[in-house]
């Protein structure tokens, strides 16, 4: 599904990825882990089609396609999800409002016909009852006065109405405590299905203990140091990064 | 009485070549009439139109204007030379509903003069839209109201204004506990000016005197308040935002003058622009001239350029970037049009901001 090959990146002169190769197959979950600094979000916003990253080498493929040359809605209408460490409040334009014209503009882009409002409610009642969010919530402005805990929950509400191919979850885990981490790991495991991957950027084994992964990686110095099974994130716990990126 | 200096404070930011280039210049007869279905809102009401300063559909008369108010070149211009205008009285406690009158601009110079009185509790929503028929000119207007106690008038003022220069002062005496909601909504290519004097002669009176500018090309959008507290306890909130793309230049000066005597005024003023491209300007000055003591006057004055963050957030989840950036203009805006009461009214101002901002998108 994903396959990126010996990816070069700088940021402001500054190269942050230096060779990264990682290959995500469907059904899989693949967690991502590595010191602070390594490059992790940078991934994730490099895939995503951030503005101010320059790719100097190296591509990444989405489903076959070069995914490097799409501009970032265009990659999100894909299949592609990234859910953001830190969501951005935008005053003024309510979340239903916004995901509803997200979901028409990515459908727009595909050739399907636009979501009825009915249609729409009735997913968004589902998918907010799943995530403990409050209906009014949602009419208010998107992650306006949310504690960080419901912006997570907001992420993950909108992996579940947008229903991508790849969630790309940058440190989804951060700012929530033991119910809410629950919560949102519930979302990301109701997510998984055969035909979809999820790709987790995480400092902590925890949520991994809610979210199994299939392959863990170690990302540092701007490369993929180290991979293996879900035992190698329980070795980083105990035994830190120094060991094993040395 | 000539044409104001660009050397004065109060015309600093405004754009006059047009009004000097059609200066004398009487607007033509009616001989064709444009086409202005589009340009009424759909709103219940009245409805009067002028083009080119002459009724149509409608007799002609004359309003008697306010006499004690401060000289003013342009709106003085109007009531010395306008051939007719509309005069609108809405008896005592009675509910005048819904108005809307149309000033199409044609070619040459227009002037105009709108009247309005309402009795004692009386009310009155009134729209007054400023166009144009394709061509270069000059539409210029006064607009004179007195509210009785306890009246209340909510005036919208739309500027859709593509050639030329439309120009309207509106001046409005508030007596005890009276309230006056103004909506400049301002946009089109053309230059315009915008004025709203209050005074706030009555106590317990409230003004809410509210704009948003959006200029696209070379449109010079000015616009500029004086809210004057001359007696104890009045209230005033104003809540401008403007937009500048291309190579507009948006401009709001809001002033606000509490008299010696006017303790206990509550006077709230808040000015923001975003300015879409670096080739556009914004200018905003806050005015504060305060006498008495007891007093609260906050005022908030920003200028900044569309988030990038949020801009990506929206682009992230599969939002193109020009409907990115024009759901965060909407958003930006909708402060200042928040103060109408929701229906009919307020949908169509939404609809205006949409046109704009779908046409440059």
């Amino acid at each position: 599904m994903l396959e990126v090959t010996n990816l070069h990146t700088t940021t402001g002169g500054r190269e942050i990825l230096k060779g990264l190769s990682l290959r995500v197959n469907a059904g899989e979950v693949h967690a991502i882990m590595g010191p602070n600094g390594a490059g992790k979000s940078t991934l994730a916003h490099v895939l995503a089609g951030r503005p101010g990253y320059e790719v100097t080498a190296g591509s990444a493929t989405f489903n076959g396609g070069d995914l490097l040359a799409l501009d970032a809605h265009e990659r999100a209408a894909a299949g592609l999800f990234l859910g953001f460490q830190y969501p951005v409040e935008i005053p003024g334009v309510s979340n239903l409002l916004f995901l509803r014209t997200a979901l028409n503009a990515q459908r727009k882009l595909r050739g399907e016909p636009a979501v009825s409002s009915t249609d729409f409610m009735k997913k968004v009642r589902v998918e907010a009852a799943a995530l403990g969010l409050d209906l009014e919530m949602l009419k208010r402005g998107v992650n306006v006065g949310f504690s960080g805990g419901e912006k997570k929950r907001n992420e993950a509400f909108q992996l579940g109405m947008l229903e991508p191919r790849l969630a790309l979850l940058d440190e989804t885990d951060s700012g929530l405590d033991i119910d809410a981490l629950r919560i949102v790991s519930e979302g990301i495991n109701r997510f998984r299905r055969p035909d979809r991957a999820v790709l987790l950027i995480t400092h902590y084994q925890r949520l991994l203990d809610h979210v199994k992964p299939d392959i863990v990686h170690v990302l540092a110095g701007g490369r993929i140091v180290k991979s293996g099974g879900p035992d190698l994130a329980l070795q980083l716990e105990a035994d830190g990064y120094e060991g094993i990126a040395a | 009485m000539g044409l104001p200096d660009r050397k004065a404070e109060s015309w600093r930011w405004a754009e006059l070549v047009r009004a000097k280039a059609n200066f004398g210049k009487q607007a033509p007869a009616n001989d064709t009439l444009p086409e202005t279905d589009a340009l009424w809102l759909d709103i219940p009401g009245d409805k009067r139109l002028f083009i080119g300063g002459q009724p149509v559909g409608h007799q002609a008369e004359m309003p008697e204007i306010i006499a004690d108010l401060p000289p003013h070149p342009l709106a003085d211009m109007a009531a010395a030379h306008a051939p007719c205008g509309t005069s609108i009285a809405i008896a005592p406690n009675h509910d005048g509903g819904f108005m809307q009158v149309l000033h199409v601009g044609t070619s040459g110079t227009a002037h105009g003069v709108t009247r309005v009185r309402l009795g004692a509790h009386a009310r009155l929503i009134l729209v007054e839209t400023l166009a144009d028929s394709g061509a270069d000119h000059w539409l210029n207007l006064r607009f004179d109201a007195t509210l009785a106690e306890g009246a209340e008038l909510v005036r919208v003022v739309r500027i859709i204004n593509g050639h030329g220069l439309a120009s309207e002062r509106a001046a409005v005496q508030l007596a005890d506990n009276s309230r006056f909601t103004s909506l400049a909504v301002v946009y089109g290519e053309g230059d315009a000016r915008s004025e709203v004097l209050v005074c706030h002669n009555g106590q317990g009176s409230h003004a809410q005197v509210n704009g948003v500018l959006l200029g696209d090309n070379r449109a010079n959008l000015d616009a500029m308040t004086t809210i004057s507290h001359a007696v104890p306890d009045t209230t005033s909130t104003q809540v401008w935002r403007l937009v500048g793309a291309g190579r507009a230049r948006v401009s709001v000066s809001g002033g606000v003058k509490v008299a010696r005597d006017a303790q206990r005024t509550d006077a709230d003023q808040s000015l923001k622009a975003l300015v879409l491209n670096r080739t556009a300007a914004a200018n905003l000055k806050p005015e504060l001239e305060i006498f008495a003591d007891d007093v609260k006057c906050a005022h908030g004055c920003t200028v900044g350029e569309l988030d990038k963050a949020a801009l990506f957030y929206l682009q992230s989840r599969g939002i193109p970037r020009p409907e990115a950036e024009a759901l965060l203009t909407h958003a930006f805006v909708a402060d200042a049009l928040a103060v109408l009461p929701e229906g009919a009214l307020i949908e169509a101002l939404d609809r205006d901001t949409h046109t704009w901002l779908e046409a440059r998108a």
